[in-house]
């Protein structure tokens, strides 16, 4: 007995675990195809894009035949397709990803200059809509029918189907100006004050500036969880074990979070961890209504002007990530439910 | 889990109490907060082409000339005083004996400097590079600069070049590299630019050591929006104190502040249709695929003739703006604006358009839409607008409705810039566009517009035309103005160009609409606009404005803001301990209930 236990769980921990290796492997190799074909669909997707970048970027300007093929030159665009192709695919791998038309400088400088304040607020947004939907969703999906579950349900939908700059311009209208009794506390726009205070007075003031734009994003998104939430919570209120547990006498609130919420957070977690590929993208709009100097603003402009190498950069590293965190999704389930494991 | 949500509320509310007032000014200084709707592309003046970087670097930099506060005309900036050769090929400029922010002697060698790299370095020549492109040499003798050009140019005193000390950016490696981020820049302007953070603002301080002398702020800052709407908001909020270049929409809801003057006067645009009339490269061959009927001037006079201007100014415009009887320099130019009278004016008049097309053979169908006078195709036209601008969907709409009453079709195409600009500009697949310039205080490069020369070649090459314009008599007329020194007698010639636009109508005016803006009077004391008389505040090229510019004295300000903020500290300091409260007493309540 002594001995054929260590035995017994080598035999069954050996091949989970080299399946689990062998499970990653495959999945990375997965995404390093999905990475390579991006990389070629980016390349052809923006020279399909219609017009001259040269001429869009020379409009509203006066510029000479001489001065429009010398900024050809310059962008590289005289070379033929094929040559741009390699030369695009080579900077690709050495990270390098161009130099912005408009801004005439690299554009890895360009996303590493506001990938961190997307961050800040993409996360902030993110763990802020994933807790509170996680635990909406699971107090809701708990007392089916309830007037608490009716509430959570038609908010969540409501929410889930506003559209993001209307809910964000109507946000900036009453908090930011203020309407009626309601002052306008909140700024109007970016990140700090332009004579923010230094030391832990900078930190209050990014957080208030955080304040609208943190809301807009968990009104939209923090709907999924919720529902996710609530439909697995859900499937878990019937099962023998809640009964059973419900039978000890156990309190309904203990059997709700430490029974039932465990085993029901399975696809919540797979949902929040593919969104976090998103997080780097950011929120376009979000950041757009509130002037948030981040990666969505700087694809925003990209768009505007249009400044091609520069939606080219910023749409691979958001592909990338997206392929990157939906990698992890999948290997981070395997681990977590056994069930996926050894089948 | 309801530990989050107390969590939440008390991170939140405590963010909105504690942090300071944004209206705070520090140490009493005089603090005017401009705007914008569009962030600085480059502080380097070689580089940067937004019309922000431009006026921000205005009002940095001197340049050759500066238009004149009442009159527009050129006037002396850092060139005291300037002579012409009678072949009008020679100009030499005396620089004024006026100094760097760093305390060095401003020179003819820096101008020469400047002018003369935008000559010799490709990158140096990204955002100015026509304006140096017919200057053979540039040459400084002590403070006289001397620019020889390759052919007359009236409008060399508009120059729009910054000019730069030489003894700072000689220095610098690559100038198509170089970001010009070290603070405080090295000036000669009205304000020294002493900080910027990208995308978010820029800090500019008055330059004690001006020649006119400082301003009468402090300090002057740009505050970038990406959103009109919220811009508008901070306006009214008091988190900026200016904001210019509104849309109609953004100004009307201005309306009904008392603190905010609603700026509202002519502007330096035209709004026009250009018209494929018969597109051609530079080598005279047909191009594109524009609808044949357009090259008949009798149908281009029956469609001008089909819009009623007024209403799109009514209508489109919300009355911000006024209708055109002239051509595209703006009546703003009062010297260079020209206005078809009498006979000769354009005026809505369906009737008289209907039988033009009629005594010219285009008859109408069965179905009420006209044919070519060979029957070979209806006249069904296409209108090529911008995918997001919605005032320019609104105006499809009118024009549609018109030229339907005329027996003419006309579909709605909408495309992305780029793709607008190929079409309208290299490839000519468009029958109708919309189009509008801003327009200089020397109207000569929107005129250039209109030039054989501006046509692309056979592959596409080049350009920079409006409809594919190339006519002799304008052609003639333009080289006339250039050699012409006399500003009456040129401002003659350039209305002559501007009624052979107009009769030939291969654009077609609509409006030109206002110039819109808004500021606050409790935070500016006074502003003097360019021109003088009603001008604009924002975006014309001067720094007049913001070298004028007056705040409103510190302690005549009232302090609400901080006192909300306080109020609303102490609600959330006692929200956050309510929450905690509750929490705490749930918790025990809970291990009790596990301990039974």
């Amino acid at each position: 007995m002594t001995v054929a236990q260590p035995a017994a769980q080598a035999i069954d921990e050996r091949p989970a675990r080299h399946g689990m290796l062998r499970y990653a492997l495959g999945k990375a190799g997965g995404a390093l195809l999905s990475i390579a074909m991006v990389i070629v669909a980016t390349f052809f997707l923006f020279r399909l894009l219609p017009g001259d970048p040269v001429r869009a970027l020379a409009q509203g300007r006066n510029m000479t035949p001489e001065q429009l093929d010398l900024e050809r030159h310059r962008l590289g665009l005289d070379k033929s397709l094929p040559e741009q192709f390699l030369q695009f695919v080579g900077q690709t791998l050495r990270f390098d990803l161009g130099t912005s038309y408009e801004y005439k400088r690299p554009v890895l400088d360009l996303i590493g200059e506001r990938i961190g304040s997307t961050l800040l607020l993409t996360g902030t947004a993110l763990v802020m809509a994933v807790s509170l939907g996680i635990w909406q969703g699971a107090r809701a999906g708990w007392k089916p029918g309830s007037r608490f579950d009716k509430f959570s349900t038609a908010i969540s939908l409501v929410l889930w189907s506003v559209p993001t700059f209307w809910l964000g311009l109507l946000l900036l209208m009453v908090f930011a100006a203020g309407v009626g009794p309601i002052p306008g506390i909140f700024p109007t726009r970016g990140i700090e004050s332009v004579d923010a205070p230094d030391g832990f007075g900078y930190v209050l003031d990014i957080a208030k500036h955080m304040v609208l734009p943190c809301l807009t994003m968990v009104a939209v998104v923090y709907a999924q969880y919720l529902l996710v939430m609530r439909s697995s919570v859900l499937d878990e209120v019937g099962q023998d074990y809640v009964t059973t547990a419900r039978a000890k006498g156990l309190r309904d609130d203990d059997v709700r979070r430490k029974h039932a919420v465990p085993n029901a957070l399975l696809p919540t977690v797979t949902l929040v961890f593919m969104r976090i590929g998103f997080v780097v993208g950011g929120a376009v709009t979000v950041e757009a209504i509130f002037s948030w100097p981040g990666l969505g603003q700087l694809f925003y402009e990209a768009i505007r002007v249009p400044d091609f190498t520069l939606m080219q950069g910023t749409f691979l590293l958001i592909t990338v990530s997206v392929i990157l965190m939906n990698t992890l999704a999948d290997v981070v389930y395997h681990l977590l439910d056994p069930r996926v494991r050894s089948a | 889990m309801r530990k989050w949500f107390a969590g939440l509320a008390a991170v939140v509310l405590l963010a909105v109490g504690t942090a300071p007032a944004e209206a705070a000014e520090p140490g009493g200084a005089k603090v005017i907060r401009v705007g914008a709707t569009q962030a600085m592309d480059s502080m380097n003046p070689f580089l940067a082409v937004r019309l922000v970087s431009s006026s921000i670097h205005r009002w940095m930099y001197g340049f050759l000339t500066v238009p004149d506060a009442k009159t527009l005309q050129p006037s002396p900036d850092l060139a005291e005083s300037w002579t012409t050769s009678p072949d009008g090929l020679t100009w030499t400029f005396k620089i004024r004996s006026a100094k760097w922010s760093d305390g060095q002697p401003v020179t003819a060698q820096d101008a020469a400097w400047t002018f003369t790299k935008m000559m010799t370095d490709d990158g140096a020549k990204t955002a100015n590079g026509p304006a140096v492109e017919n200057f053979a040499s540039v040459t400084a003798n002590g403070q006289d600069l001397t620019i020889k050009l390759k052919t007359p140019q009236a409008s060399m005193l508009d120059n729009p070049v910054p000019i730069m000390p030489k003894h700072v950016w000689e220095k610098v490696g690559d100038i198509a590299k170089y970001e010009a981020d070290s603070y405080p820049a090295v000036t000669s302007g009205p304000y020294i630019a002493t900080e910027h953070k990208k995308d978010q603002y820029v800090k500019l301080k008055a330059n004690p050591e001006y020649w006119r002398g400082a301003p009468k702020i402090d300090e002057l800052q740009v505050i970038f929006y990406d959103n009109p709407a919220a811009a508008v908001v901070g306006l009214k909020k008091g988190d900026i104190d200016l904001i210019g270049r509104l849309a109609p929409p953004d100004f009307e809801a201005l309306k009904g502040d008392d603190n905010i003057v609603q700026w509202n006067t002519e502007g330096r645009r035209a709004t026009y249709l250009q018209v494929n009339h018969g597109a051609t490269t530079s080598d005279n061959k047909p191009i594109g695929d524009g609808h044949p009927a357009l090259k008949d001037p009798r149908v281009r006079q029956a469609l001008h003739l089909a819009i009623d201007k007024q209403k799109l100014v009514d209508e489109v415009q919300s009355g911000l703006a006024k209708p055109a009887d002239g051509s595209i320099v703006p009546p703003m130019y009062k010297d260079f604006f020209w206005q078809a009278e009498g006979g000769a004016k354009v005026s809505f008049d369906a009737a008289r358009a209907n039988k033009i097309l009629d005594d010219a053979g285009y008859q109408k169908g069965a179905d009420g839409i006209r044919t070519m006078p060979d029957g070979s195709r209806k006249l069904q036209f296409r209108f090529s607008i911008h995918t997001d601008t919605p005032i320019e969907d609104k105006l499809a709409e009118y024009l549609t409705g018109w030229f339907k009453d005329l027996g003419i079709t006309l579909t709605t195409k909408r495309l992305d810039s780029s793709k607008f600009t190929e079409e309208t500009g290299t490839t000519a697949l468009f029958d109708l566009a919309i189009s509008g310039w801003s327009v200089n205080p020397d109207p000569e490069e929107v005129l250039a517009t209109h030039l054989c020369s501006r046509r692309p070649t056979a592959s596409g090459e080049g350009g920079g035309t409006e409809s594919f314009y190339c006519d002799p008599q304008f052609e003639k007329l333009y080289q006339e103005q250039q050699k012409e020194l006399d500003r009456t007698k040129r401002a003659a010639i350039i209305k002559q160009m501007q009624e052979r636009l107009y009769t030939d109508a291969p654009v077609i005016a609509l409006y030109y609409p206002n110039n819109l803006e808004g500021y606050r009077k409790d935070r500016i004391a006074g502003i003097t606009p360019i021109p003088e008389d009603r001008g604009m505040l924002y975006g014309g090229s001067s720094y007049w404005p913001f070298y004028t510019v007056e705040a409103v004295t510190a302690d005549a300000e009232t302090d609400s803001g901080s006192n909300t903020g306080l109020i609303i500290g102490i609600a959330a300091g006692v929200l956050v301990l309510a929450a905690a409260g509750f929490f705490v007493a749930r918790r025990r309540g809970g291990v009790a209930d596990e301990r039974e």
